[in-house]
């Protein structure tokens, strides 16, 4: 008797929570406990067989079917190197300038974001291979533009050089960058410090996120060659290209762009 | 509490799967508010024969004068089955159509088809068939053995 | 941004509720009337009749038997439709096979055989105790699915028949008509049951709904099995 009030009371509370959650696999399986509950008021209103037959088709071949059916309607692949402010890892969340934009494109197109974090040589190539859509995280030049389809620029930015203070400081073309190393900032400047490297080059937002070390040992030049960070999408997806391109215009129209830049960029 | 009963608990569940249906813009979660809709019927059908002091409607057991009507169970069995089967249609339908616009979004599909439809008007692109006049009988009346 | 709520919004959050609440109050339920009490007395003599035990399956298969066949016949369509709207585009999607972990791998192997047992007995013990064709089906669909979880559905066709399934489908449904026409030409009353009737209680009595269980099972098998390697192969592995 108690049972069966309370998988009545329980059936419309459990509904309602599935049909209003954000996520669509939240609520399948949300429809999934629902027909669970509903075999179980089956079964107590002395219908055996309605309740065999509702919780196989309903728990497993339903919900089944509906995740197979939603798996590929999301998945926008971003291959991108971590950069401080623009693509960033805080924990276990993702967070930063680009990371917003990529996810309003993500959520205009209904497509999931997945983000690759990949060694920033590794970023083109893996866009090119075909293994993601996207390539982020600080993209500045790309050599190899015509086979990749650059979208217009979302934040201005120029190089600095920061050479190590016991080297002499390079005065002609910039030096390459010598092998970056993977993972943190700090390698970098570490290997710079150590003379491993005798220079690096480096765009604004990890300029910035360097600014946290001390950097009066080294002698730093801006180079006066105006860059602009860019996202870079495989040219299989010119509707990802073209949805980035109206996200991007519309969010420099309304302003909007700016705001966000002031968030993560002060 | 003889209200709490499956009916009355059915018709709240109709309640909430149509707004699901209407409210919800994501198509994917429209067709689990159709099957919602599809579950409160067959549990109204269900509890319209159940009585609490019954029995499950299997011959040879201990209560065999209160057995419970088994006439709605035997009409919503298949319909549960039945139902899975309509709904995978359903579902692949509705990704063909994300695979075409890109979206679940219903209104978002919506406004696109919109904007095809007025293109093709603008134009002038037929669709197959669509101005040929429908085909004549074969023959003409046939002497049939009643007739 | 907050769009404003469109007016179907606002018409259904405002009559969605208003029509519940009437027909709570109007038609709710409360309990069934002492005196209208509709029993299974008249179902209960089809069962006896027929010799099976579960009465349920004594109407869907013996009493009420061509709401049942048409309703099959809707299940086959649904299945094809799934089955043409899916490969009239043909292989667009690469598919990939991920290779499961070890623990899925075992469970399946050891647990596949149990589900299809399972189903097989759900079906076959039909007229006897609740379940029948349609449960069993479904029941034995999941045990193949899990299969299809730990080694994909590829590895699957490959050991059962790329083709076989599909057929197996159709021979069902095929089974299924024969056996509900056969009696009316051999003489005997259509859709009456093909085998006699034998002692109650018994896997061999109540005549041909045993027939009519097993082969909805095969078939609600076959057809789950259909649709779910359609999605699959449409979308890529799980």
């Amino acid at each position: 008797m108690i049972a069966r009030v309370a998988l009545l009371i329980l059936l419309p509370i459990t509904a309602g929570i599935a049909l209003v959650q954000r996520r669509r696999l939240y609520a399948i399986i949300g429809m999934g406990v629902f027909s669970l509950l509903l075999a179980a008021v089956f079964f107590l209103a002395h219908a055996p067989d309605v309740a065999i037959t509702e919780a196989a088709i309903g728990a497993a071949l339903v919900t089944f079917v509906y995740v197979l059916a939603i798996r590929k309607t999301g998945r926008l692949t971003v291959a991108a190197s971590e950069v401080p402010a623009l693509l960033e890892r805080t924990g276990e969340q993702v967070g930063g300038l680009e990371w917003e934009i990529l996810q309003r494109t993500a959520t205009a197109m209904g497509l999931d974001l997945v983000v690759r974090f990949l060694p920033h040589e590794e970023v083109i190539t893996a866009v090119l291979r075909g293994e993601a859509d996207i390539a982020a995280g600080g993209i500045v030049s790309l050599e190899d533009e015509d086979r990749l389809l650059q979208t217009p620029e979302h934040l201005p930015t120029v190089r600095f050089r920061v050479t190590g203070g016991a080297a002499a400081p390079w005065a002609e073309a910039w030096p390459t960058t010598l092998q970056p190393p993977r993972g943190y900032l700090s390698d970098l400047i570490d290997a710079v410090r150590e003379g491993r490297a005798i220079a690096a080059s480096l765009d604004l937002a990890r300029f910035l996120a360097l600014s946290r070390y001390d950097l009066n040992a080294y002698h730093v030049e801006k180079d006066e060659e105006p860059l602009s960070y860019t996202f870079a999408v495989s040219p299989s997806r010119p509707d990802i290209h073209r949805n980035l391109v109206s996200v991007l215009t519309q969010l420099r129209s309304s302003g909007e762009l700016e705001r966000m830049i002031g968030r993560h960029l002060p | 509490m003889a209200w709490l009963n499956g009916v009355n608990v059915s018709i709240v569940l109709f309640g909430i799967g149509l707004l699901g249906l209407v409210l919800r813009r994501d198509l994917v979660i429209k067709l689990l508010a159709l099957g919602l809709v599809n579950a409160s019927t067959i549990l109204c059908l269900v509890s319209l024969g159940a009585r609490i002091e019954g029995a499950p409607p299997i011959l040879g057991g201990p209560m065999e004068a209160a057995l419970i009507d088994p006439l709605p169970q035997a009409i919503v069995l298949s319909a549960i089955v039945i139902n899975f089967a309509i709904l995978a249609l359903a579902l692949v339908f509705v990704m063909l159509l994300v695979e075409r616009y890109h979206t679940t979004d219903s209104q978002r599909i919506d406004r696109e088809t919109c904007k095809e439809q007025e293109q093709e008007q603008a134009q002038g692109v037929k669709h197959a068939n669509e101005d040929r006049p429908l085909p004549k009988p074969k023959q003409e009346q046939r002497e049939t053995p009643w007739s | 941004m907050k769009r404003r709520p469109s007016r179907l919004a606002i018409a259904a959050v405002v009559l969605v509720p208003a029509f519940c609440t009437i027909a709570l109050l109007a038609f709710g339920y409360r309990g069934p009337e002492a005196g209208a009490a509709r029993s299974a007395v008249d179902w209960v003599d089809a069962a006896v009749r027929l010799g099976t035990r579960n009465v349920v399956s004594a109407i869907y298969l013996n009493v009420r038997l061509f709401d049942t066949l048409l309703e099959v016949l809707v299940f086959s369509v649904a299945v094809l439709g799934v089955h043409f709207y899916l490969t009239a585009r043909g292989e667009a999607e690469k598919v990939e096979s991920i290779p499961e972990s070890g623990v899925v791998r075992v469970a399946a192997d050891v647990l596949m055989p149990l589900i299809l047992l399972v189903g097989a007995y759900v079906t076959v013990y039909g007229h006897l105790s609740p379940g029948g064709g349609f449960s069993g089906g479904v029941i034995a669909a999941t045990g193949l699915l899990l299969t299809a979880l730990a080694i994909g559905t590829r590895a699957v066709t490959d050991r059962v028949g790329h083709r076989f399934l599909d057929r197996l489908e159709w021979v069902a449904l095929l089974g299924i008509l024969v056996v509900a026409v056969l009696p009316a030409l051999l003489g005997r009353s259509p859709l009456v049951e093909l085998l006699p009737p034998g002692t109650p209680g018994r896997l061999g009595s109540s005549g041909s709904t045993l027939l009519y269980n097993a082969l909805i099972g095969i078939k609600v098998f076959a057809g789950s099995w259909i649709i779910v390697r359609h999605f699959v192969d449409h979308r890529g592995e799980i």
